[in-house]
């Protein structure tokens, strides 16, 4: 694309910052970071529009140059338009240089093996350092901000790679001792030093002399590469902080020489002296900082920072104040004694309502008072509480009123709670000013004004927010329970348009507060007259509260009601208080209010839901119908309560598909009884109830089969054989589809399709009734002789296994031999149900097989036969 | 015997405690305050600034609790819902106005593609909201405790930063949108990497124009030049008293006056030193709770504790009170304080009984004989909530001119210059109001039926409150040259209500301690 003018530009800027992701998506995306770097050099584009350019690549690497090559390049190409600016002031060399930072660093592309980041590095320390860098580098006038700004780019880099200037620490404080620009320099050099102690202390490795080193850092090449990989750790999630524990990767294992303390504490001391120059919020950070380099640290004492508080402590900046508590925090005792710890708190007190300060900081400052790292702290410090030493006098000012904003009425609100706790706790009476009837007061007032028809739901949202913290907090004080759940119903008589509010709140606190307030607002509806305009409301609440309780009441309450519900919402709503009230195991008149709804109402979901009910109600056991009512477990988070009931009932009344909870397996052949019976193994896998296992045979070659019903299996528990009594309709073999129905221990009734069983051709086999004992012979004879005319005779090759005829014959045979002559000779007759018989002779055995000769009345057995005989010797 | 138990008990509870503290210690870690998003608009987004590098860094540290800056317009779209100004409060919304959705401080957390962007610094002023999302060195569920995060603080300080800049003498859209322009090119300057470097950005922008300017080794961050020209040094104390009046027996009548005291100090010279005293006559009210500026260099113990908290006596410290310093270029507020006067400046009750379609009203007010009688303007609005336009007015002055705003339902009882010799003054009469007009008229939640109010407003010139003055003298100024100090008083009322004493009043606290 050739240059564009500024007009295009401004277009194709505007147009991605709309939407970057539309953008890049569309036809110029692509381009778009080959043609910024390229127009950064044209000569037609003013240098305002080129700034502009380098704005959107400071905001967006990611989406220009994706990836750490293309970020490679670009940083080199930002590099090469700064080296090539002419030597005139120029407002691009700041943003040049901040563009090329980010670059290297958003594309991953920064590393000793980055020829971008070889030539940026000791760009960057050179210009910190104040040298001389040639023309290229700006007339002097721009040489004090850009030392400014390559102090910043290098703080940036270290932030990434903590370590990556643990090596310039000695030149760092040689600058900032010289006439460098005090605060990057201070901030650059507080940073470095922080994450030098901690990946020193992390690797049990000394400072060896880190701090002292000259001018010119030893070695060539100023990069410490190695202690960034090592700091490279740190870039880690951390929980609950970094480091994860003081003793550990705390400072406390570094041992720093005497020598070396002394330049610690010296370098220290140089960063405090002059902090009194820096900007409040940058005196923050270094503050935040250097409390953390020695926090912990052997042999150096926080005296350091004492100077400095009285100071910070006068003023109104909440970033100062919140430094102190960081320091307050770290070192504690050792910093802060009792003395100035309730000075501190006094000032903490003092701004978090001073007039002349914004909400926000009073907002701030307040949670800063009930989070205060005390010395000695009595509580869990996880939660909020009330200082020991914050007494009651202190909070005078901090308690809440109505005319308050309703963020500070609830952060005054807690305070005043946990002064209430205190109160009890004392058990001081007699006092002039009780908390507790404040509380109450307060209250009521919110109630009041969330009462007003037509007010804004705001404020009925915060009086049920101040209900719910109080309910937190004093959740054990029936004193303040009582009559705030009498509030409650209260203002539920003058307002039922609250009802979601009282069911979010109901949902959502203890029993302490919600088992009264349940009966409460349940007698606050009942006894009104179900048919105003409000029922919509009253049905939602009666949702929520109605249990066992009552009863006669509540659907005195619901029979009136039907009457008026002419809408399909509120029918709905009325069904959904008989839900409730079929889960609560109401009964008898629930019953007959279930009938009368379905007769009565005109809509027909409405009836179809009443008589659904009613038949759930009729025919349904009480945990069954808990079950079925409960909430369901295949769709836990569904939006609409409607929806999710529904989903309910299809996961508890209808079948739900599911995995096999049984195996299946043919066990040995019984050939006994009347018919043919199937031997089945259980393997039990999943629990399960009222097992129903159907079968069905393949192409009706068997009359139907009746089913199989187990009451309980249960992984581990062994389990009988169950019997499977077969009805051929010709004796052939055939496959078994079976299925389970069966219920999960969680109610739910599940089927499953199991793996087809097998019934082959010798399971059908049935011997015929014991032949006279004196002729046997005759008896296998008149058998014989009676397949033909109409049956079939044959003549095949058995083939024998290594056992020989004899432990053939009594492997397989065995029930159905009616002459045996061992091992040689054996007359074998079989039943075949329903009517047919397989007649063999098996004589003459040789070594490897014996001829068979076979008869049977049935023409249809011969193959099956031949291709079982064949197929015996295999199975041996 | 409780003795020896507290003594024991407290022995036992240190040991346990050493292992709490340090537990806390490291919850007070994190430690660097860089900003990943900041963002100013309102129903659009007017300027906005994403940090890239800071972004990677938050990615890897919150771990699977990340979740990315969203567009603008998601971040707007959930924004404006957290702060409840999206227009559709008619139903019940589970995420805004659950009870256990409860903010106490300006740190939200916006549901943004299923996931929650924690922490959001916001707060809406002078209808622009403010907002940026400071990085977290940690994983973010839980929360961790906010007081934890260094960046909440500098987020603040950011956002006040650019709130000053935007406000300081704007008059219309059009210097609206030119700072707006100006705020990229600031940012860029004065937080670069999402580091905020300065939050006062008037001064960014000054470092930008005085860039040639050479520097000297102990120039300080917070002043990018040096003055030239005539030395000289303005202070002004401008003291607002506010206060709610009740007239009933069990209720007690609260006032308080806030002061602010401004600065500018035109000197040559890198880091003049310059202390500023503030007096108070003998009988006047002591200064409590000061807070100052950063640039006051020590403080006088008996300063840092004067406090409201403390019960009054006469051993309170009434100054002078000293504040040696070293001024910035700009004009800076050198303190606040807060005192108690001992009356307020004008006492008065307020009485008004609803009659049907009516109200019938009547006031009184009384100015202190201690109090300078010579305002430059004196008034007391009368407003009627909830009601109809005012159709007819019967009403007795003695004093003053009454105007009536009909459609606006309200009353301004011009009282002028200057109160009668009695000191005393009156008004009597009856409003009639027409029909509620069925639009959706603003609806006050406090002022309903009789509870009312009367709201003065005046001003006065040349006089505090507390008595607190700087003259000349209390000036010392070690620079060359001897510099012209003018300085300058005022009294304004702010929030200053007379209730409806036959009805109920909405109280604070401190009334009820009689």
């Amino acid at each position: 694309m050739g240059p564009l003018s500024r007009e295009t530009w401004a277009q194709r800027l505007g147009a991605f910052r709309a939407s970057p992701s539309a953008f890049m998506a569309g036809p110029e995306g692509e381009d778009l970071g080959r043609d910024l770097l390229s127009e950064l050099r044209s000569e037609k584009l003013s240098e305002q529009t080129k700034v502009s350019l380098l704005a959107l690549s400071l905001e967006y690497p990611a989406q220009l140059w994706p990836d750490a090559t293309a970020a490679e390049a670009a940083a080199t190409s930002l590099l090469d338009t700064l080296v090539l600016l002419p030597p005139r002031p120029s407002a691009l060399r700041r943003p040049l240089l901040l563009a090329a930072t980010t670059a290297l660093v958003a594309g991953d592309a920064l590393g000793p093996t980055s020829e971008a980041s070889r030539r940026l590095l000791p760009l960057l320390l050179g210009l910190a350092s104040g040298r001389d860098l040639g023309r290229g580098f700006g007339p002097a006038s721009e040489q004090r901000p850009l030392q400014a700004t390559a102090c910043e780019c290098l703080r940036e880099l270290e932030s990434c790679k903590p370590g990556l200037l643990g090596g310039c620490l000695g030149l760092l404080r040689g600058l900032l001792g010289q006439e460098g620009p005090v605060q990057p320099l201070s901030l650059l050099l507080a940073l470095a030093l922080r994450n030098t102690l901690v990946i020193r202390a992390r690797a049990r490795a000394g400072l060896q002399g880190l701090l002292m080193a000259g001018d010119t850092p030893s070695g060539g090449d100023p990069w410490n590469w190695a202690l960034a990989e090592e700091g490279d750790a740190r870039l880690q999630p951390q929980a609950p902080s970094w480091p994860a524990a003081e003793e550990e990767c705390g400072l406390a294992v570094l041992e720093p020489t005497p020598e070396e303390a002394r330049e610690l504490r010296a370098a220290v001391a140089q960063l405090l002296d002059t902090s009194y120059l820096l900007t409040p919020v940058a005196q923050a950070q270094l503050l935040w900082l250097l409390g953390w380099a020695l926090r912990g640290l052997r042999g150096q004492t926080p005296v350091l920072f004492k100077p400095q508080l009285v100071r910070l402590l006068g003023t109104a900046q909440l970033t100062l104040l919140h430094a102190v508590l960081a320091l307050k925090a770290a070192f504690g005792e050792a910093l802060f004694t009792a003395q100035d710890e309730a000075l501190l708190l006094r000032r903490l007190t003092v701004a978090a309502q001073h007039p002349a300060l914004p909400l926000p900081a009073h907002l701030f400052h307040l949670h800063c008072l009930l989070s205060f790292p005390e010395n000695w702290p009595l509580g869990p410090t996880a939660e909020e509480a009330a200082p020991l030493l914050l007494g009651p006098r202190l909070c005078r000012g901090l308690l809440p009123s109505l005319l308050h904003d309703p963020m500070a009425l609830l952060a005054r609100l807690h305070l005043l709670c946990l002064l209430c706790v205190e109160d009890e706790e004392k058990e001081e009476k007699g006092q002039d000013w009780s908390p507790r009837h404040y509380l109450e007061e307060l209250l009521a007032g919110l109630r009041q004004r969330a009462a007003l028809d037509g007010g804004p739901r705001a404020s009925a949202t915060l009086c049920f927010q101040a209900s719910h913290l109080v309910v937190q907090c004093l959740a054990t004080q029936p004193t303040v329970l009582t009559p705030l759940t009498h509030g409650l119903a209260r203002l539920y008589r003058a307002r039922p348009v609250l009802a979601p509010h009282f069911a979010d709140l109901l949902d959502r606190v203890g029993p302490e507060l919600g088992e009264p307030l349940r009966v409460a607002l349940r007698q606050e509806v009942v006894s009104g007259p179900g048919r105003d305009e409000a029922l919509r409301w009253h049905l939602q609440i009666l949702a929520e509260v109605a249990d066992g309780n009552a009863q006669s009441a509540t659907l005195g309450f619901l029979g009136a009601a039907a009457a008026h519900c002419t809408d399909w919402g509120l029918q709905q709503a009325l069904l959904r208080v008989c839900r409730a009230l079929l889960r609560a195991g109401v009964g008898g008149g629930l019953a007959d209010l279930l009938q009368a709804l379905a007769r009565q109402w005109e809509d027909p979901d409405g009836r179809d839901h009443a008589r659904l009910y009613y038949v759930l109600l009729a025919h349904l056991a009480g945990p069954k119908l808990g079950v079925a009512l409960g909430p369901s477990p295949a769709a836990p988070a569904l939006a609409s309560s409607l929806v999710a009931e529904n989903q309910g009932f299809a996961a508890v009344l209808m079948v739900q598909e599911a995995p096999a909870p049984v195996r299946l397996s043919v066990g040995p052949h019984r050939a006994a009884g009347p018919g043919p019976v199937l031997q089945l193994h259980v393997e039990v896998l999943e629990p399960a109830y009222s097992l129903e296992l159907r079968f069905r045979g393949e192409g009706q070659v068997y009359a139907p089969l009746g089913a199989v019903h187990v009451p309980c299996l249960c992984p581990g528990r062994p389990c009988r054989p169950l019997l499977l009594p077969l009805q051929p309709r010709r004796p052939a073999p055939t496959r078994l589809d079976v299925r389970a129905l069966y219920t999960t221990p969680t109610g739910l009734t599940c089927h499953a399709h199991l793996p087809p069983l097998p019934v082959n051709f010798a399971d059908l086999f049935l011997p015929f009734p014991p032949a006279p004992e004196g002729d046997k012979l005759g008896f296998f004879e008149e058998l014989w002789d009676s397949c033909l005319p109409k049956g079939a005779e044959s003549r095949l090759w058995c083939p024998l296994g290594p056992q020989g005829l004899e432990a053939l014959v009594s492997r397989h045979l065995e029930p159905f031999v009616v002459v045996a002559q061992p091992p040689t000779s054996y007359h074998v007759a079989i039943r075949l149900p329903p009517d047919s018989r397989l007649l063999l002779r098996l004589e003459a055995a040789q070594e490897d097989g014996v001829p068979v000769a076979l008869r049977t009345d049935d023409w249809a057995v011969l193959p099956l036969a031949g291709d079982y005989l064949r197929g015996l010797s295999a199975a041996v | 015997m409780r003795f020896f138990f507290n003594a024991y008990k407290n022995k036992f509870l240190k040991e346990v405690m050493v292992v709490f503290r340090r537990f806390f210690s490291l919850y007070l870690g994190i430690s660097e305050e860089k900003f990943r998003y900041v963002w100013v608009g309102f129903s659009t987004s007017l300027w906005r600034q994403r940090y890239p590098t800071v972004e990677k860094r938050a990615k890897v540290f919150n771990g699977a609790s990340y979740v990315p800056i969203p567009e603008d317009g998601p971040f707007l779209k959930a924004l404006l819902f957290e702060l409840r100004l999206l227009d559709d409060d008619e139903d019940f919304i589970e995420s805004r106005d659950s009870c256990s959705h409860i903010n106490k401080t300006s740190v939200y957390g916006l549901l943004i593609g299923g996931g929650e962007l924690w922490p959001v610094v916001a707060f809406l002023k002078n209808n622009m909201i403010y907002a940026c999302v400071p990085l977290v060195e940690q994983t973010l569920s839980p929360h961790p405790p906010l007081i934890s995060i260094s960046g909440i603080s500098q987020g603040f300080e950011l956002l006040f930063g650019v709130q000053d800049f935007l406000s300081l003498s704007q008059k219309n859209d059009t210097e609206l949108n030119t700072k707006l322009n100006q705020l990229p090119d600031l940012l860029l300057q004065a937080c670069p990497f999402g580091t905020l470097l300065d939050a006062n950005l008037q001064n960014s922008l000054d470092s930008i124009n005085f860039a040639s300017v050479t520097h000297s080794q102990k120039q300080p961050a917070w002043k990018v030049g040096t003055y030239k020209g005539k030395p000289q040094v303005s202070i002004s104390i401008t003291e607002k008293v506010k206060s709610m009046q009740y007239d009933k027996q069990d209720i007690a009548d609260t006032w308080q006056v806030v002061g602010t005291v401004t600065c500018k100090c035109d000197l040559e010279g890198i880091m003049p030193n310059v202390t500023i005293s503030l007096s108070l006559p003998t009988n006047g009210s002591p200064l409590q709770d000061i807070l100052v500026h950063p640039c006051v260099t020590s403080l006088d113990s008996a300063i840092l504790t004067s406090s409201s908290i403390d019960a009054m006596d006469d051993s309170a410290f009434s100054g002078p009170y000293k504040f040696p310093l070293t001024p910035p270029l700009e004009s800076f507020n050198l303190c606040y304080y807060t005192s108690q006067v001992p009356v307020p400046p004008i006492l008065g009750f307020y009485q008004m009984k609803e009659e049907e379609i009516q109200v019938k009203i009547t006031v009184n007010l009384k100015l202190h004989e201690s109090v300078k009688n010579n305002f430059e303007f004196c008034e007391a609005h009368i407003p009627f909530y909830n009601r109809g336009p005012i159709t007819h007015v019967d009403y007795k002055v003695s004093f003053g001119q009454l105007e009536v705003f009909r459609e606006k339902s309200s009353l301004v009882w011009i009282i002028g210059q200057k109160f009668p010799k009695s000191m005393e003054i009156n008004l009597s009469g009856t409003v009639t109001f027409g029909a509620k007009s069925h639009e959706k008229q603003s609806f006050d939640e406090i002022c309903i039926g009789g509870t009312a109010y009367l709201k003065l407003h005046f001003r006065i010139l040349d006089y505090t409150l507390t008595g607190c003055y700087a003259d000349q003298h209390s000036v010392q100024v070690f620079a060359s040259g001897k510099p012209k100090i003018s300085t300058h008083r005022k009294l304004i009322s702010s929030d200053y209500y007379i209730w409806n004493s036959k009805a109920p009043a909405p109280v604070t606290y401190g009334s009820l301690l009689l």
